[in-house]
């Protein structure tokens, strides 16, 4: 799965840091998922599109191996 | 996200504190015959026990290290979320294969006296594993996170 996390805060002009305190996750977390390290929640995946105020489909995609 | 079977915070400090002191009374229990006195024990033939007189010395040692091990392991850490939780289980799982591997080595390399020594370490060789693999993949997204940060 691809996301565009990084793209969406760099529009909304916040940080990792920003981002992963307005949602309750460590920086860490948003790091490791910008890397795609880490395949967010459901929870968190809804958590970072209603932040971004854009449908979760527009923010996390899935790729053709998945 | 709520993660189950977590201890407070400073049951890490706590398991640290007791770990040392039971490490070093366990070294000096199998190495250099170390048993308090007091811990002597007269006790009745049973079938659990077959000595009358039993020191209980080391075992007062392995559930001290026992469960200082289990406290650092499951002490809760300072942002608890969803990709420590993660990070958490991925690491429970790697100590579990790396435990059995070494013991098939061990199977095969100690014999006799010595695999004792191996079966007393290997009881404490998974939390152990966990604790260095889980505090090294946590150094190592500090690291990879701390270096974008610079850039």
């Amino acid at each position: 799965m691809k996301n565009s996390v990084k793209v969406q805060r760099a529009i909304s002009n916040i940080t990792q840091g920003d981002l992963a305190e307005k949602i309750g996750v460590s920086r860490q977390t948003i790091n490791a998922i910008e890397t795609n390290k880490y395949v967010p929640s459901t929870v968190l995946a809804l958590k970072i599109a209603r932040l971004f105020e854009k449908p979760v489909e527009e923010i996390f995609q899935l790729e053709d191996q998945d | 996200m709520k993660s189950n079977f977590l201890l407070p915070r400073n049951f890490k400090i706590i398991g640290l504190i007791l770990f040392i002191p039971f490490l070093i009374l366990g070294i000096m229990n199998r190495y250099y015959d170390l048993r308090f006195s007091f811990l002597k024990v007269n006790t009745q033939e049973t079938a659990f026990l077959h000595d009358k007189n039993t020191n209980f010395t080391d075992e007062i040692v392995l559930t001290g290290l026992i469960v200082s091990l289990l406290m650092i392991a499951f002490a809760r850490l300072k942002d608890e979320d969803e990709y420590i939780h993660f990070l958490r289980l991925e690491s429970w799982q790697w100590a579990v294969i790396v435990n059995f591997i070494l013991l098939l080595a061990a199977i095969w390399i100690f014999y006799g006296e010595s695999f004792f020594d191996v079966m007393v370490y290997n009881m404490l060789t998974i939390p152990l594993l966990f604790i260095i693999r889980l505090h090294y993949l946590l150094f190592r997204s500090k690291k990879a996170e701390n270096k974008k940060f610079a850039l």
